[in-house]
């Protein structure tokens, strides 16, 4: 029996050196999967419960970041198209245009001759032979005024009113692009994604904390035992801890699980809703960087619920 | 480490009943004593003090002239790595082997596997248990039972012994087996106190006996005034 001499205790140490404190850690991790594995049934139903818990919150985490990435091109900045008369002279556009680039509020205005809108129109639609046969050009020079971010969408309908009277104006047209909407979802998400996360990730902590509770009254002989013999706090903490931690890693990998069922479910209509609009489909951010993330989260989550229950236990074991 | 004090002690439960009552021992390091007393003498409640599973209501409890109810957690998990405990109950694992049981104490002092495998073998081979490392407590009649937590009590080679109705168990050829290794670790500087009522198995060791009645001390062979008819009708 080696003895240290303790500095602090009145009598001589045993034991709680760096090597037995390794080789509890060594021994506790291999009984703690041993157990997982003698308890299979619980064991699934946990890793289950938390894999939900953290799937949901996650599938959003990367729904959001991919809509985000999906309107990343787009400056996210309010706009609007004046549309001019087909007979109003060219001056009318370069008036207009130096009228709106005073405004305080106007970032930018770009002018569109009724031959660019005749070109783009061409490339974006299939009907460039029926405007071919058109004797002249149909379509009405414009603006294209982008404000700055920070207006707000009132700014917009004041620059609208302003310009509804301008002689040569035919239409004032305020832009809420479908890119704008999946902002707007992407906000949304973004929020509903934090509040499920906190709630999702508050449930897999007491699917945690419940489940080490239950292990901590089955085991509440041999923690009193342990005690008797000398066990620190720390030492009958430990294989709860890591029971709590295996629950939690094996919920990230069911969560991992989760999410890629659902990316495979959805590719097909999701590949369907991109293309029609142009983009093609290119899931990001689901990478080992996530992957990994799931796990540690799950293994933290796992851990924290299992010492807020070992903790509120231990406390009140009392002896025999 | 050994040396053992208990300055006027009393331990009153919440409905008033005083399980000791202004007890005063001293056992020297390396001392054999047998603790006696009727049924609720207060022979348990002696042993869960000295644990520190209980504290005393009033008076202290000095080992190596510390106050033991003062130790901080840590302290009183290192203080429980010196003391061999055999309660009255085993209190074995369920599910874990005999020598898994009896290498429990080693294991929470962090010995290697190996180490730990080997004392509480020999730690088993003391108490007459060869053979049963790899039975499950339940495949093991209560005699045996009790001498697993014999054998976990010494496996640790404790400085300090306690032992609660050891051999309540137990037939008397085996009592007696069982208090001569107790007597070995005495001779190894081991403090043994042991709370029984087989009086003619204590008669018959000679070693020193202190009877309690109703949590006070009426008895102590140590003391002049003495006299061995006192344990008659105490134990
Ligand atoms: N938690 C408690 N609350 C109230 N009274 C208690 C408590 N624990 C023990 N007692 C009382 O204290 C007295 C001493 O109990 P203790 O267990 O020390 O007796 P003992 O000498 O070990 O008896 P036995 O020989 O039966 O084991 C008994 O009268 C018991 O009823
Ligand atoms: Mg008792």
């Amino acid at each position: 029996m080696k003895r240290a001499k303790g500095s602090t205790d009145p009598w001589p140490r045993i034991g709680g050196g760096f090597g037995g404190w390794l080789r509890d850690h060594a021994l506790t991790a291999r009984e703690s999967v041993r157990e997982l594995g003698g308890r299979s049934a619980t064991t699934l139903l946990v890793w289950m419960l938390i894999g939900i818990a953290l799937a949901l919150p996650a599938g959003l985490f990367l729904v959001r970041v991919n809509l985000e990435v999906l309107s990343g091109e787009w400056e996210g900045r309010p706009g609007l198209s004046v549309y001019l008369e087909l007979a109003a002279p060219e001056e009318v556009q370069d008036n207009l245009a130096a009228l709106l680039r005073l405004r305080p509020e106007v970032e930018r205005v770009d002018i569109v001759s009724s031959a660019d809108a005749l070109e783009e129109f061409k490339t974006y639609t299939d009907l460039a032979d029926v405007l071919d046969a058109l004797p002249e050009n149909p379509l009405p020079a414009s603006l294209r005024v982008i404000l700055k971010a920070e207006v707000e969408a009132g700014g917009l309908e004041e620059v609208a009113a302003a310009l509804d009277g301008e002689a040569g104006v035919a239409d004032v047209v305020v832009e809420r692009t479908w890119l704008e909407r999946v902002n707007d979802l992407s906000a949304a998400l973004t929020r509903l994604g934090l509040l499920l996360g906190v709630l999702f990730g508050a449930g897999a902590l007491l699917v945690a904390a419940t489940a080490i509770q239950l292990a901590v009254e089955q085991r509440l002989a041999e923690i009193r035992v342990m005690r008797l013999v000398g066990a620190t706090d720390a030492q009958m903490r430990r294989p709860l801890l890591y029971l709590g931690g295996l629950y939690g890693l094996g919920g990230g990998l069911m969560a991992a699980m989760w999410v890629s069922l659902a990316l495979v479910l959805i590719e097909a209509p999701l590949a369907r809703l991109a293309g029609s609009f142009g983009q093609p489909l290119e899931v990001v951010a689901f990478d080992a960087g996530f992957f990994l993330a799931l796990l540690a989260l799950g293994l933290t989550l796992g851990m924290l619920g299992a010492f807020v229950a070992v903790q509120r236990r231990l406390t009140a074991i009392d002896g025999f | 480490m050994g040396e053992i004090e208990f300055l006027r002690v009393t331990r009153r439960y919440d409905n008033g009943h005083e399980a000791l009552r202004d007890v005063s021992l001293h056992f020297t390091a390396g001392s054999m004593t047998f603790l006696t007393g009727h049924s609720g003498a207060g022979k348990s409640t002696f042993m869960r003090l000295l644990l520190c599973l209980d504290r005393p209501t009033r008076g202290q409890i000095r080992v190596n002239g510390v106050n033991v109810a003062a130790l901080a957690p840590r302290q009183l998990a290192y203080y429980r790595r010196h003391l061999g405990v055999v309660l009255q109950d085993p209190h074995l694992l369920s599910n874990r082997t005999v020598i898994d049981n009896v290498a429990l104490p080693l294991r929470v002092a962090g010995e290697g596997e190996r180490d730990a495998a080997r004392r509480a073998r020999a730690a088993m081979g003391l108490v007459g248990l060869q053979g049963k490392e790899q039975s499950l407590p339940r495949e093991l009649s209560s005699g045996e039972q009790q001498r697993v937590g014999i054998a976990r009590a010494v496996a640790m080679r404790p400085a300090v012994l306690l032992a609660d109705e050891p051999t309540g168990n137990l037939d008397p050829m085996l009592s007696r087996e069982i208090m001569e290794v107790f007597r070995q670790f005495r001779a190894l500087g081991t403090t043994v106190i042991v709370a029984s009522h087989d009086l003619a198995l204590i008669r018959s060791l000679g070693e020193r006996v202190i009877a309690l009645s109703a949590g006070a001390v009426v008895a102590d062979s140590n003391e002049e005034s003495f006299d061995p008819a006192d344990l008659v009708d105490r134990a």
